[in-house]
């Protein structure tokens, strides 16, 4: 249950930033696109409207919150949980709210303020997605919004990181029908994160050989996985040497993406948007350089035995 | 020197992928980028048309794209699970690209969404 960033803009009254910190790590979310903008709905613009902040810690973005609550670290699923049952008028008790670090006042405060909001949006960040319960957190979450919707309009929205990245899911949903975690070792893809993402892969010395492109895996997997992929032949693509490139086999050298390199990069709302680059680069782009090794690849007998090509299986009726 | 002005461009910084931001340059290296927030001004700045890296590298030495190419092909070829990963900072049309790759090598697909 999400929206795009102009419907948040022109209407959400409510902004909830969860295990966030836009202030530092998106700075013009707030100008652009929630608290401070004025609109047909709310032309007060950020008088009309009511931030929550929930954190382990009073970032810089707390400064902007009208309501900051500070979680104990680890303690976010626990307290979507007592959130959900509030909404519903169900009994929690006293120290299980003692164990999130947040009062009882607060939380029937936060209550009677997300029911009668007219647009409530949640944006939830790393703090939340990648701590303690993981994707489970994110789940809980999502479910605390969709039940919101028994009351008023609610919505959640993930607060993405590293340009394109919401891009890479959408076209591996597009291509593949799977968002991330994949492989085609049976010749069609299949989906298990855990199973096929690469940390795991890495940790565990699953592959023999990694293509990384617009990553820096080096800078940001824990030192098992950078162990591997010191083992294994890599192969990197980035503008800059960069600490994956030096531990590659191979490292070409390509275009920045949007400086130099034309193309298109979807928001966090997924809402894609064209490139405008500024510079000619003397590198060739991504796109080009990957488009050539396969058809290096595509020139070499296909991988099943003897080269033989998957068949298809035509129906029988 | 005057500057080119480039309007509306796109910074793909970080996930808000602002579209309004303005670019003053002469070809070779941005000089200002209005509208845009610090992490943005950075990302500009710090990208020249300059030729600061070699083409590519292959085992630390300088070698040609074509070169490297080759060598990429063949090492992923050669592998019984090879894995695909990253497509953060690249565009769609590269990242629809490494989807084939990974496809034709029977490989692993990944990015930056797992971690």
């Amino acid at each position: 249950m999400t929206c795009t960033l102009g419907e948040v803009k022109q209407r959400a009254d409510f902004i909830v930033y969860w295990g966030g910190n836009p202030a530092e790590c998106h700075p013009r979310h707030f100008t652009k696109y929630t608290i401070m903008q004025k609109s047909k709905f709310l032309p007060r613009g950020r008088k009309d409207r009511t931030m929550v902040l929930v954190d382990i810690r009073e970032t810089k973005s707390a400064k902007a919150a009208d309501i900051f609550m500070q979680v104990k670290p680890g303690k976010d699923f626990e307290l979507i949980t007592i959130l959900r049952a509030l909404i519903k008028h169900q009994h929690v008790g006293d120290d299980q709210i003692a164990e999130t670090g947040v009062t009882r006042e607060m939380l029937d405060d936060l209550v009677q303020r997300m029911k009668s909001c007219k647009f409530g949006c949640f944006f939830f960040g790393m703090g939340l997605s990648m701590t303690r319960g993981k994707h489970m957190n994110s789940a809980a979450l999502l479910t605390l919004a969709a039940e919101m919707n028994a009351f008023t309009k609610f919505v959640a929205m993930p607060m993405r990181g590293h340009g394109n990245v919401t891009g890479a899911d959408v076209i591996m949903r597009w291509q593949t029908g799977y968002p991330f975690g994949i492989t085609f070792n049976r010749g069609y893809p299949r989906y298990n994160p855990g199973e096929f993402s690469t940390v795991d892969v890495l940790v565990r010395g699953d592959c023999d050989a990694a293509f990384i492109i617009g990553a820096d895996p080096g800078a940001t997997m824990p030192q098992p996985a950078i162990d591997h992929l010191k083992r294994i032949p890599t192969i990197c693509l980035d503008p800059h040497i960069t600490h994956t490139s030096k531990l590659a086999r191979v490292h070409i050298t390509t275009a920045a993406q949007g400086i130099s390199a034309p193309g298109t990069a979807y928001r966090m709302d997924e809402l894609p948007l064209p490139l405008k680059p500024a510079l000619k680069s003397p590198y060739p782009t991504d796109e080009d350089v990957v488009r050539r090794i396969n058809k290096a690849i595509s020139e070499k007998p296909f991988w099943l035995p003897e080269g033989s090509q998957p068949q298809m299986i035509t129906a029988q009726v | 020197m005057t500057l080119q002005i480039i309007d509306n461009a796109t910074c793909t910084f970080c996930g808000c992928v602002c579209d309004d931001i303005q670019l003053h340059h002469d070809e070779v290296r941005i000089h200002e980028a209005k509208k845009a927030c610090v992490l943005g001004t950075a990302w500009f700045l710090n990208h020249t048309a300059e030729k600061k890296y070699p083409d590519a590298l292959i085992d630390g030495k300088e070698a040609t794209v074509e070169e490297a190419i080759q060598t990429a092909a063949t090492l992923l070829h050669e592998a019984d699970m090879p894995l695909v990963y990253g497509m953060s900072n690249t565009t769609c049309e590269a990242q629809k690209e490494c989807v084939a790759m990974a496809d034709q090598l029977g490989g692993l697909l990944d990015s930056h969404t797992s971690l």
